[in-house]
């Protein structure tokens, strides 16, 4: 007979997913059991921190921020309004050429760049080893920590680890005080991350560990420059800010505002990325792998907070698996 | 007080989703068990911040200090204790 599944009440998870059980009595999963909002004096205190820090941010180098731009809604929407609202800024912003970013994304993110003023790198690592990167992260199991299974997939930790990285590397290089991703607060709990070096040779051993469970014999590409978080040299200074922990999140009203801006929609048939013909495959993938749909905790995450209505997430949550575009992936993956 | 260790135990359960099975030992290694990564790591900072009311120095935010159940039960006790 069928194990019969719940779903939380009021998010998204259900308890075919490993590790979430729902309660009989309040018929609420273990993190809606427990949540408590965000009060208004925290966000208000965050605010007041990101525009102490933006407002007049510490001239090093000729760039204050160093923008992680996928071209995708969210980012893009962030860029537009960080200019808004610090127009001062001179940002960086890289695009991360993974080799299967979408044509639409490149020129969302070029156009955005255009319309910010802001300087635009598309940063590209070789493609052959990235391929086969992936393909050793889509056919792993267990390379990542428990929780980094369930904020994303195997394939998306190893692509986000990288631009991290990169980009944390780029901003001691050019001596940026400030990074910003545009994640969503479904994908992360901390608005400000201030780097030490500590903290970034652990997070470099950490993604390294990853990679060499992977089966990757070559990590130095992916990796920070070693040098620059040795003994001896000086403090990064750099601080990593996410915008959407401060400011509201609303997916929709972003759309057409960026719509409104000359944003194209690149009408993917993935629910879940506007910019990444790889994502579907990833969560097919690691559905397959761990019966974890890898948006499944960060969809919860925002329905919980008021982001996002649960009937939308659920529909986000619905993988079309004779999707031609993942079979297509698969071609090149040579899977 | 209470035991950081066990409140450690319980965030890492809930947040981290740490196996129940998974039977950690104090100086077993939490990334190279596979229990933490990065962001997990700065989850953890600020639930101890929160509960235990202290400030986490960066400068204290090294694998010594935070990469074993009892390195971060000692670096709680010795904040919380000045």
């Amino acid at each position: 007979m069928a194990k019969v599944t719940n779903t939380c009440k009021k998010c998204v998870l259900d308890s075919a997913t490993p590790g979430i059980s729902i309660s009989e009595n309040t018929g609420l999963c273990q993190f809606c059991e427990h949540f408590t909002p965000p009060s208004a004096e925290k966000k208000e205190k965050y605010r007041s921190r990101m525009d102490s820090l933006l407002k007049s941010p510490p001239k090093k180098g000729k760039y204050d921020v160093i923008f992680a731009l996928s071209g995708g809604i969210d980012s893009s929407y962030t860029l537009y309004r960080l200019k808004k609202e610090y127009p001062h800024l001179n940002i960086l912003a890289v695009q991360f050429d993974n080799g299967f970013i979408s044509d639409t994304a490149l020129e969302n993110a070029q156009k955005f760049c255009a319309l910010t003023k802001s300087t635009y790198m598309r940063l590209c690592l070789d493609q052959n080893a990235l391929q086969d990167t992936f393909l050793k992260a889509a056919n792993s199991i267990d390379s990542y920590p428990g929780a980094a299974k369930y904020r994303a997939s195997d394939i998306c930790n190893t692509c986000i680890s990288i631009i991290k990285e990169k980009i944390i590397e780029l901003a001691i290089t050019t001596k940026a005080p400030f990074i910003i991703f545009a994640f969503s607060p479904g994908q992360t709990d901390a608005p400000f991350v201030t780097l030490t070096k500590p903290l970034l040779v652990w997070m470099r051993k950490l993604f390294a560990q990853s990679l060499k469970s992977m089966g990757v014999a070559d990590q130095e590409p992916y990796l920070i420059d070693a040098r620059l978080i040795q003994s001896g040299s000086p403090e990064p200074e750099v601080t990593i800010i996410h915008p959407f922990l401060i400011w509201d999140y609303d997916k929709p009203k972003f759309k057409r505002e960026c719509i409104a801006l000359g944003w194209i929609d690149p009408d993917l048939k993935d629910h879940n990325s506007s910019n990444c013909l790889l994502n579907a495959f990833a969560i097919k993938n690691h559905l397959d792998k761990y019966h974890i749909h890898s948006y499944a905790y960060d969809l919860a995450s925002l329905v919980r907070q008021g982001n996002m209505k649960r009937d939308d997430a659920l529909k986000k949550l619905i993988v079309n698996v004779s999707d031609d575009s993942i079979e297509e992936i698969k071609r090149k993956l040579k899977l | 007080m209470q035991e950081p260790r066990k409140d450690i135990l319980d965030f890492l359960k809930k947040q981290g989703f740490l196996n129940e099975k998974t039977r950690l030992k104090d100086n077993d290694s939490l990334s190279e068990t596979g229990v933490i990564d990065s962001i997990t790591l700065l989850e953890l900072i600020d639930f101890l911040e929160e509960k235990y009311n202290i400030q986490i120095p960066l400068e204290m935010i090294t694998p010594e200090n935070f990469d074993t159940l009892a390195g971060i039960s000692q670096t709680v006790l010795k904040l919380k204790n000045g």
